[in-house]
């Protein structure tokens, strides 16, 4: 008798919804098709046939590159028709990533970051018109695409497309197989808007049986050289800080696997190694292994010889034939150019680099750290992600271990993560804060918790013009923001700092000034930089780095 | 989304053409970082640099305080004396970072006599060239008319000196040299230039402004630079020299021009080919400036006493 009925009420069960729906999705566009080609014409009508109202909608809008020509779509969309989306963008640049919302055609929001668009993001969320989920990290929004935010309609972007289906992402591979693959393999829709269709793609960089769909945009997708720095901008303070840091911190840990974040004081260290780096008899020694973005301010080391491997996340406008150029250095595909992949970076950067340097707008006395200023909602990127001490970590390397911390017998080492900042910052504001601006932030937007980008227990060590800060030797509290204080300038949390507790510190190997490092500030001048100016980079790239328009003053 | 490929065109005086090795570009010491006062050292003969009204004299402008700016005690001009490859010299910096160059009563006059004292100089047997380095949007807006009439004198003082002695002006960058001194700059013996110098009398964001940014586009460095730039004006003659960002290809290519002595005609003088050049390009089809050169070149073939 029973076991009769348990097959009956197993068959009640409908496994296949989401294959189902995915077919009767691919069913309704197909007025629009032709083999998997969209009439970019007719893009309205067919994501009005694809898209059901409430559907999560995973939308390609990197912090580089941009779908924009289907942001654009389904910021056309009727809101009668679609509504109520549930949109997963990672990064919040466009426009149309919030008309999709004044227009009603979206609801809920999961996002990580809101560089260009983030005031209007805090006033849609203080109005209401978006719900937001949460903010990540970058490759928490992706994980989360494998658990419980799988889409059923990814909206992408590539450089080409076959008729199978097959892409080609260039350089810029980003995030776009792994958008596709969360779709792809569980009924979801995917949808590619391509540069243009040709017979044969030059590498196949996702295949075509993961795509559905894809439509030739009439315009190349947007793509932002977030990763250029002009050398112009470097000051000789951005140059004190970073001879600083190379002698402070990249030669007394024997720091050999990096990354680097984005900023003028980045790019300077990137610039000093082939001089100031030479002189300290450091090539070979420090910085051989990288994983970022390929930086043009890069280039002079690795012409000079210091880097032997960089993986990057996403690709840099202008650096293509540089990059195809130099295989033994990047990773390239068969057609010669580069391949890169935000989350393999992502983990590269977590669980394979000795280091994570970057700067932020503020940091509070125990040196956690936002981005998040009044009136604006940032999020985070992907900083959150390389800037912290991941625990499962095992390989040991001398960097690493030079951090040594716990109790035997679990004694493990540390990555480090270094904050380097100026104390004030251009018209005058305080770099260290006596609380977070993202404090506020979070309390009138009914945040769980504040969004602070990087925690300062993460923190191993401080930069600023004043010297470096050793926060990982403080053995209490009180002794880390007495290091930090120290460092931090003429700035609320600095001011209150007596000279005799510098010097204990000093002593005590919790802070080092410039002197105690070797580092005379006379020599901190702009002569120091292996290139001056962005035709300087190019003359080191021996003609292959092809600056993009706005960075040309020649 | 990426541009074309610098090409090669108007490269001299060693510049790059793309196969510098790493330890040439480090063997470099950038002009363009120098400030006015460093700049002027570094072009003459070690040891000979004596600064003339130099911040220690005090010599202010008396109106930038009442209008809230804090004015400078060289008023943004540094005069030099020295010699240049043992030659008597006077070179005449502008400091671009105090008010972008911008010239006012003090910092013109102080231009205008130090190119009058010159001449005096050179009449009383101690021949002096000039040499002027020209970072300068042009006339200083708070000191508007008495900027306008020191740049009169400017030019007045120059066109004395150059029937005597060369007058070498030099536009490496970044500020570039527009208004009222671009003026200045026309009249010099030999211009010299880098390719991130710039020359115009009306600046881009001046341009927009006043004509339209269907007129011109100042937030496009490409359109800028292939009009204002150093490569585009010595290609089509308004400037003489192209030179590399490098303090010993700027000093050698001053001395060059110094040694070189004054023009047969002065390109200020040659009215006809300016006005032959003039008719060449009609306004309301103008060539592309990469073709300009060819069209001036075809309108005005090469005369005898173009250098």
């Amino acid at each position: 008798m029973t076991a009769s009925r348990g097959p009956t009420r197993a068959a009640a069960r409908d496994w296949t919804r989401r294959r189902t729906a995915k077919r009767e999705r691919l069913e309704a566009v197909r007025p629009f098709v032709s083999g998997r080609v969209l009439d970019a014409g007719r893009m309205r009508d067919a994501l009005h046939a694809l898209l059901r109202p409430g559907d999560r909608v995973a939308l390609e809008g990197d912090n580089q590159k941009q779908a924009d020509f289907l942001a654009g779509a389904l910021a056309d969309c009727d809101p009668d028709v679609v509504h109520d989306l549930h949109l997963l963008i990672s990064s919040i640049s466009l426009r149309e990533h919030l008309d999709v919302f004044e227009r009603g055609v979206a609801r809920r929001l999961d996002f990580a970051y809101a560089g260009p668009q983030s005031v209007r993001m805090a006033q849609l969320l203080a109005d209401g018109t978006v719900d937001v989920g949460a903010i990540h990290t970058y490759v928490e929004l992706y994980a989360r695409m494998f658990v419980d935010l799988t889409p059923d309609v990814a909206l992408l972007c590539a450089e080409q497309a076959d008729h199978e289906g097959n892409l080609y992402t260039g350089p810029g591979t980003e995030d776009t197989p792994t958008i596709a693959e969360a779709a792809a393999f569980r009924g979801g829709v995917v949808l590619v808007q391509v540069n243009r269709l040709v017979d044969r793609v030059p590498r196949v960089d996702i295949p075509g049986d993961w795509v559905d769909l894809v439509v030739e945009s009439p315009r190349p997708y947007a793509l932002e050289p977030l990763f250029t720095r002009d050398p112009r901008h470097i000051g000789q303070v951005d140059i004190l800080m970073a001879m600083l840091a190379l002698r402070g911190i990249y030669e007394r840990h024997g720091v050999t696997t990096l990354n680097h974040g984005i900023g003028y004081d980045t790019a300077a260290i990137e610039l000093i190694l082939p001089t100031y780096g030479e002189r300290l008899g450091l090539r070979g020694k420090i910085c051989r292994h990288w994983t970022l973005n390929p930086h043009p301010t890069l280039i002079p080391a690795i012409e000079s010889g210091w880097v032997e491997s960089v993986h990057c996340f996403g690709g840099e406008p202008g650096t293509e034939r540089y990059v195809a150029a130099r295989p033994d250095v990047f990773f390239t595909g068969p057609d010669g150019s580069l391949r890169s992949n935000r989350v393999l970076c992502q983990l590269a950067g977590q669980y394979a680099v000795d280091m994570f340097i970057g700067s932020s707008l503020q940091i509070d006395a125990d040196a956690n750290s936002s981005t998040v200023t009044e009136g604006r909602l940032t999020g985070f990127g992907g900083a959150p992600n390389m800037g912290h001490d991941p625990h499962g970590r095992r390989h040991a390397s001398p960097a690493w271990l030079s951090l040594l911390t716990g109790e035997a017998p679990a004694l493990r080492g540390r990555k480090l993560v270094v904050q380097i900042t100026q104390t004030f910052r251009s018209g005058g504001t305080p770099a260290f804060v006596e609380s977070l601006d993202a404090v506020q932030v979070a309390e009138d937007a009914g945040m769980p918790i504040p969004p602070i980008m990087i925690y300062g227990d993460d923190v191993s060590h401080v930069v600023t013009e004043e010297g470096v800060a050793y926060l990982h030797k403080a053995t209490s509290l009180a002794d880390r923001r007495e290091a930090l204080a120290a460092v931090a300038g003429a700035t609320p949390i600095g001011s209150h700092m007596k000279e005799r507790h510098v010097e204990a510190l000093r002593r005590d190997g919790l802070v080092a000034l410039p002197e105690d490092l070797g580092v005379d500030v006379r020599a901190a001048k702009r002569s120091l930089l292996a290139a001056r100016s962005v035709e300087d980079l190019v003359a080191w790239s021996g003609g292959l780095y092809d600056p993009p328009a706005r960075f040309r003053t020649w | 989304m990426t541009s074309p490929a610098p090409t090669g065109n108007g490269h001299t005086n060693g510049q790059t053409n793309g196969q510098t090795g790493w330890n040439a570009m480090l063997a470099r010491v950038g002009f363009i970082e120098l400030d006015a006062r460093a700049r002027a050292a570094a072009l003459l003969d070690d040891g000979t640099a004596r600064e003339l009204c130099g911040p220690f004299d005090r010599i202010e402008s008396p109106w930038l305080e009442p209008q809230d700016v804090v004015p400078a005690s060289d008023d943004g001009v540094v005069v030099v004396r020295g010699r240049l490859d043992g030659r008597p010299a006077v070179v005449i910096a502008i400091e671009q970072a105090f008010q972008g160059g911008g010239i006012g009563e003090v910092s013109g006059v102080k231009i205008a006599a130090s190119l009058s004292l010159a001449a005096r100089d050179t009449r009383e047997g101690a021949p002096t060239v000039a040499v002027l380095l020209l970072e300068t949007g042009g006339v200083r807006l708070q000191e508007a008319n008495l900027g306008l009439a020191t740049v009169a004198e400017v030019c007045s003082a120059l066109l004395e000196l150059r029937a005597l002695q060369p007058v070498v002006g030099v536009i490496a960058g970044s500020m570039g040299c527009f208004g009222g001194m671009s003026i200045a700059a026309g009249l010099c013996s030999t211009l010299i230039m880098t390719r991130e110098g710039r020359l115009g009398l009306n600046g881009p964001q001046v341009i927009e402004s006043e004509a339209g940014v269907a007129e011109f586009d100042a937030s496009d460095p490409t359109l800028i630079w292939a009009i204002d730039g150093g490569a585009q004006r010595t290609g089509t003659g308004l400037a003489d020299v192209l030179v590399l960002d490098d303090v010993a290809a700027v000093r050698s290519a001053v001395i060059e021009a110094a040694g070189r002595g004054a023009p047969g005609e002065h390109r200020s003088r040659r009215l006809r080919e300016s006005r032959t050049r003039l008719d060449a390009v009609d306004p309301a089809d103008p060539p592309e400036p990469a073709d300009l050169a060819a069209v001036w070149a075809r309108a005005v073939p090469a005369e005898g006493d173009r250098r």
